[in-house]
């Protein structure tokens, strides 16, 4: 069992060292990518003296907790498209019928089609949100703390995009809305929650998970909560059995296309 | 012989005539009929995606739903103004400028041009009797010619519902504000085809489109320009964020004869200005061009 655990770990490691070679063929454009997103991010900043300019706090917010708010957005949105790209194109390769190559492999579908490709700005996102953290004077144990909760923010925004890219096994045109939806949490994860009441603050605490992936994370850091703590921790481990069981349960309903194609 | 030499000449001017008025119906010989063509073609296929293009309302809602939280909690009273601003119009102002940006998806221009050039499908495109940008900038006008007005009827019922009606809002200056979007969208597309062209010479331009897309977001779209310090203010005015997001959505807001006059002439300068300097990087950039056959 953990001999196929090591080696399973090997291939994931070695999948995502060849996806960061091909991307580095162009080294100039591979550290433009880099570079410019962590740019990118931070023009986002502009934002926040703009609005502090106007108030001392947002939603019980003061400029350190929205550092904390980004910098784990950011990162675990970055880890996940650094490991785990492919979930977000998951429902293409299902409706193209694509998913044979990965089939055919002696070793774990699913993570053989998670960690086939890595998304090169990432690298950029993920080491700008580790900045950001750096940057919020937390100490050594805080900044430990953090980087667990980028790993549960990293498993719950992939089990969610795996979770909604395997109804493609069911429905077509689910890629649309799964994108969206997505999209829709990184956008809600880049503002405070107090400023959301009533029915949106308890959709996203418990339907759409941003309160598990950032905003309990997010108070946690501020404010250390066990029982916070547990309550992320276990909220990504039952997401992602759920995700997990919803793609081998529509993996049975997978017909391939017959594409002659090779993983290289 | 006279009657029939005469008959014939009749004729064959009558020929040419009708030659003629056909070839005007037909649209032969009018500048930029080609892409009139290409326009209309674009205009078609996308009519194929409507239901694709709708299922994009979500992202849209969840933007502006997160800024009118996000303006509620930032007004104290509903009658507080701020930048000149009272809550309705800043909401409004937000609504209509993101409405500009989810409903002409302008990134697809940046790259389209990026994959063109560097999937070596420009070498293709090049040779057709049409000049490649204004292809491009064709294909992105019949784009946002279905997109566009399906957000617009999106956000007007969303404002309508969530904010209630523009203070101060006429129906008789829409075809104002409708000529000034559509300025504002073309001239972002000639920026950002000018950004795309950069692949000519660095492999992939995206980085710079990044750049470009934040600050037009951060400075222009959710922000009017009155909000930021007055020394910034007259240089950004300067910029083409004042002629692409902030003109448009400040007259949706707050129509001004006077602002509109004045930001036409500004969009007319700056769409002079793109188009010379989209041709110009288009004509140095295929001088750079290498083709390796296959």
């Amino acid at each position: 069992m953990l001999t196929a655990v090591k080696n399973q770990t090997r291939v994931c490691l070695l999948s995502l060292k060849y996806n960061i070679m091909r991307e580095m063929v162009n080294k100039v454009t591979f550290l433009m990518n880099i570079i410019f997103m962590m740019l990118n991010n931070a023009c986002i900043l502009i934002q926040w003296f703009i609005l502090f300019r106007l108030r001392e706090e947002i939603g019980g917010y003061t400029m350190r907790e929205i550092m904390m708010l980004w910098g784990l957005t950011a990162a675990s949105f970055g880890l996940s498209h650094i490991l785990f790209a492919r979930v977000f194109s998951l429902p293409e390769l299902i409706v193209s019928g694509k998913l044979d190559s990965y089939l055919v492999q002696p070793k774990n579908v699913l993570l053989g089609v998670l960690t086939s490709a890595t998304a090169v700005s990432a690298i950029g996102d993920f080491l700008y949100g580790v900045a950001l953290l750096l940057f919020c004077g937390l100490a050594v144990g805080g900044f430990l703390l953090a980087l667990l909760l980028i790993v549960t923010g990293t498993v719950i925004l992939t089990a969610f995009a795996l979770l909604f890219g395997s109804l493609a096994f069911w429905f077509v045109r689910v890629e649309i809305l799964g994108n969206q939806m997505v999209m829709g949490i990184v956008s809600f994860a880049t503002y405070p929650d107090g400023i959301f009441q009533g029915i949106s603050r308890f959709l996203l605490y418990f339907i759409i998970p941003v309160g598990m992936a950032v905003y309990h994370p997010v108070h946690i850091l501020a404010e250390f909560d066990a029982g916070r703590l547990f309550t992320v921790l276990g909220y990504a481990c039952l997401l992602s059995t759920a995700a997990v069981a919803v793609f081998y349960r529509g993996l049975r309903r997978y017909s391939s296309s017959s594409l002659m194609e090779a993983r290289m | 012989m006279n009657r029939y030499e005469n008959s014939a000449v009749s004729n064959a001017g009558d020929i040419a005539k009708r030659r003629f008025l056909g070839q005007l119906r037909r649209g032969h010989g009018i500048p930029g009929r080609k892409y009139g063509v290409i326009y209309r073609s674009v205009l078609m296929e996308n009519l194929q995606y409507v239901a694709n293009m709708a299922l994009g309302f979500f992202g849209y809602f969840v933007f502006i739903y997160i800024f009118i939280k996000l303006w509620e909690y930032m007004y104290r009273t509903p009658e507080e103004l701020i930048a000149g601003y009272s809550k309705e119009q800043m909401i409004w102002y937000v609504m209509m400028t993101e409405m500009m940006w989810f409903g002409s998806n302008a990134s697809a221009v940046g790259w389209q041009v990026k994959t063109d050039i560097r999937g070596g499908n420009i070498a293709y495109l090049m040779n057709k009797p049409y000049h490649y940008t204004l292809y491009i900038l064709a294909k992105y006008t019949g784009e946002w010619s279905i997109r566009l007005p399906m957000y617009a009827g999106l956000a007007v019922v969303i404002g309508t519902v969530m904010v209630g009606a523009i203070p101060g809002f006429r129906l008789i200056t829409v075809p104002a504000m409708a000529l000034c979007i559509m300025f504002g969208l073309t001239i972002n597309a000639v920026f950002k085809i000018c950004i795309g062209l950069l692949s000519f010479w660095i492999e992939d331009a995206t980085p710079f489109q990044w750049l470009y897309d934040k600050l037009i977001l951060v400075v222009g779209t959710i922000f009017p320009i009155e909000i930021f310090p007055g020394a910034l203010q007259p240089f950004f005015k300067l910029t083409p964020i004042y002629t692409v997001c902030y003109g448009p959505a400040k007259l949706i807001v707050d129509f001004q004869p006077a602002k509109c006059v004045e930001i036409l002439a500004a969009q007319a300068v700056y769409l002079a200005a793109g188009c010379g300097l989209m041709f110009f990087v288009y004509r140095k950039g295929v001088k750079k061009l290498y083709v390796n056959g296959g």
